[in-house]
């Protein structure tokens, strides 16, 4: 049932809480230097920043899960693999460099999405003084995204009842006709529901020519300060090698 | 003060929706007024002209001049609209902009402008005349319709504007949250707010109300005040195309429903959503074959759930139906079941109604589809786009395709919600004209005028499980009527039998 694309109210205020510019500027970081580094002790710092992230914001389970698998995947890359030779070789080294590269950015982006509201981001937009012509289409998408999932389910739902559903056999005898089935009614009914919205938001006052405020407090504290630090820290090592 | 002076106006072609002619109406600050009328009568149209939407985001042709305490609304912005008229609309789906209840309340009031305390106080003070507190921090997507609907209303009360207007917001409630509607309006009378109301039902409105105005084909035909209104005979009313202002008055009214001698059994159907308890509980059940049965509850009590697992549509659940000898596990009801849903337009596919019917027969055979049609009224539509139909009409076209796939059982999901009489009327029609062909019918309805119209059984949910299961005969009757009139007094509203 979870279609949200990020989180719609917030987790309680016991958990660490960094600010969206932290977690994103922490994003591009692990992105760009976990293609670029060969150092496994950097790069197990690198891994460490999201996932000690991910334990502060009590996500055990994943946070668990995700450094069995990280470990896993360091200790293929630096004992597994110069020992073994030609094809096994090859397939190991395809899945250990997947992951020990693009593990830090996934847990990061993981993070990211899953411990910021839309209206946290939305005001972090704000305070990066980004366009309101780019700031009102996102927050619209992320208000929308839910309901295309919605709606989509129930016409797959009602697919299924007509008998013309995935598993009927018609997908491979009428490819096409299928995809309009599912995209027709689609259409005209996120078409419906944004014309709506638009209407609605409009009698709310959208759009007019004052400076919008918005009530959703974040800023930087301590633990962004301290976090960014480490980042950049780290981030630095990695240039230096 | 509103005031329409020779207001004429008309959408621009292509349009399905009837324009107005030549309206003249004057609203006196902290009126509460009632637009009633069959669909298509130009409610919503004149509401919109009270909120700005037209001209300003609905275009066509306007002659005369909307006055809004002394603005002429025709020329101003909608964001210095939205300063005096607050709006709520019928679709709790589509009226939001966040995805959290707090942050929605916060909306207007950052588009104004206003600074983040007086933001705080105003929302503070809101979710202290709602009495929302359990509801702020909650996501959208989670809410129940009544739920989407408070805080919809509550939503635009921030803002402190002078005048509400509302179109059908009544539409998608079911009883209980319909009283809390009613509660809330009443809380903005009292405070002096100028309230303008379209509607289909009419009894939760009929003490409020201080003008009724009666439209028809774009005109106002009538005022009534609540007086002369609740004075008229339900003959009358229905003849005007109104519903019903007394829930407690109705009455069954029957008449050539025919039904089989077997039962239909289901057993074992639990059904919980993860990692929660079960949304319905149900062990055994025998429901009369070929009847028509309203499916009645609050909202959340798990009809809607009992409903997919019905047609088979929920995979994890375990229960089997049997008839006649014959047991049917969720796969094999998929088959036999039809689920005419509330919003039709997810169930239409095709091109043309024609292959809409086609597409639900095993073998394409022309000449019963058009016999199909023609017993749903829907011939002359046969190379239609199905969109391009009326709501009524699309809602035939899925009735027709039930049929033409020869479904023994057909579920119907809020068939009438948000209908005029003359609608009602139709859908009930089509109901008796399955229960001729020896179809078994469920539906679920928040629609008293309708179950006594065309239900003969009545299952009655509470917290997933069945806790009445009657036929609508007289004791029946007065049992379903009940259900409903308790539903509006013991929430405190003004009990039915006061105003005879």
């Amino acid at each position: 049932m979870q279609t949200e694309l990020l989180q719609s109210t917030g987790a309680s205020h016991k958990h660490l809480r960094l600010d969206p510019r932290t977690k994103l500027f922490i994003a591009l970081i692990t992105n760009t230097a976990a293609f670029s580094g060969n150092v496994w002790y950097l790069m197990v710092a690198l891994a460490a920043i999201p996932l000690s992230l991910l334990f502060a914001s009590n996500k055990i389970k994943s946070g668990v899960y995700c450094t069995l698998a990280y470990i896993i995947a360091v200790l293929l890359n630096e004992l597994v693999m110069p020992a073994t030779h030609g094809i096994p070789n090859l397939f190991i080294a395809m899945v250990a460099t997947t992951l020990y590269r693009m593990m830090p950015g996934l847990i990061m982006g993981y993070y990211l999405v899953t411990t910021t509201t839309v209206s946290e981001f939305v005001a972090s937009m704000e305070r990066m003084h980004l366009s309101q012509k780019i700031i009102i289409p996102m927050s619209v998408m992320f208000r929308f995204f839910p309901t295309i999932g919605e709606e989509a389910r129930a016409i797959g739902d009602a697919m299924r009842m007509r008998g013309i559903g995935l598993g009927s056999g018609r997908l491979f005898k009428k490819p096409m006709a299928m995809l309009e089935y599912r995209m027709v009614p689609l259409l005209m009914s996120t078409v419906k529901i944004g014309d709506e919205l638009s209407a609605a938001s409009l009698t709310r006052g959208l759009g007019g020519p004052v400076k919008r405020t918005n009530v959703c407090e974040i800023g930087f504290g301590v633990q962004d300060i301290a976090i960014l630090i480490i980042g950049i820290l780290i981030f630095i090592a990695f240039t230096i090698n | 003060m509103i005031e329409l002076k020779n207001v004429c106006f008309s959408y621009i072609q292509g349009c399905k929706e009837n324009g107005l002619h030549n309206i003249n109406l004057t609203i006196r600050d902290g009126e509460v007024v009632l637009l009633c009328g069959e669909s298509g009568c130009g409610k919503t149209t004149l509401t919109r002209l009270i909120n700005g939407l037209i001209p300003n985001y609905y275009e066509g042709s306007l002659t005369g001049e909307v006055m809004l305490n002394g603005r002429a609304v025709n020329n101003l912005p909608l964001y210095e609209t939205a300063k005096m008229v607050g709006s709520v609309f019928q679709n709790p789906r589509s009226q939001f902009f966040n995805v959290d209840t707090t942050s929605e309340l916060a909306f207007g009031c950052e588009n104004m402008g206003l600074p983040i305390e007086e933001i705080q106080r105003r929302i503070d003070e809101t979710v202290c005349d709602f009495k929302i507190e359990t509801l702020m921090g909650r996501s959208i997507f989670k809410l129940s319709g009544g739920e989407k609907q408070k805080i919809a209303c509550a939503s635009v009360s921030t803002c402190h504007p002078d005048i509400f207007v509302l179109d059908e917001p009544s539409s998608n409630l079911d009883t209980s949250s319909i009283e809390d509607l009613r509660e809330l309006i009443v809380m903005w009378k009292s405070k002096g707010k100028t309230i303008i109301i379209a509607e289909h039902r009419l009894y939760f409105l009929r003490e409020l109300a201080d003008r009724i105005l009666y439209m028809k084909e774009g005109r106002i035909k009538e005022e009534f005040t609540s007086r002369e209104m609740k004075a008229m005979s339900l003959s009358r009313l229905s003849g005007m195309g109104l519903r019903s202002l007394f829930l407690y008055s109705l009455s069954k009214c029957k008449s050539g429903l025919s039904q089989k001698q077997g039962y239909v059994s289901l057993s074992g159907f639990v059904f919980s959503y993860k990692n929660q308890h079960p949304a319905i509980e149900i062990h055994n059940l025998s429901i009369p074959e070929g009847g028509i049965i309203a499916v009645i509850g609050h909202n959340g009590a798990g009809k809607s759930t009992f409903a997919r697992c019905l047609c088979g549509l929920e995979k994890s659940c375990k229960g089997v139906m049997s008839v006649g000898g014959k047991s049917f596990n969720g796969r094999n009801r998929l088959k036999h079941f039809y689920m005419v849903m509330q919003d039709v337009n997810h169930q239409l596919f095709t091109e043309s109604v024609l292959d809409e019917i086609l597409l639900s027969m095993d073998k394409e055979d022309s000449q019963r589809a058009e016999d199909i049609l023609n017993s749903l009224d829907l011939l002359s539509f046969k190379d239609m786009h199905p969109m391009s139909l009326s709501g009524g009409q699309k809602q035939r076209v899925a009735i027709a395709s039930a049929v033409a796939s020869q479904k023994e059982f057909i579920l119907f999901d809020e068939p009438t919600s948000g209908l005029d009489f003359k609608h009602m009327q139709q859908v009930s029609d089509n109901l008796k004209q399955l229960n001729q062909m020896g179809k078994t019918l469920f539906i679920i309805s928040h629609d008293l005028e309708l179950i006594l119209r065309s239900c003969t059984h009545v299952l009655h949910f509470e917290k997933g499980r069945v806790i009445d299961n009657y036929p609508i005969d007289d004791s029946g009757e007065k049992k379903v009527v009940s259900f409903f009139v308790k539903a509006s007094e013991e929430r405190g509203g003004t009990p039915d039998c006061l105003c005879v």
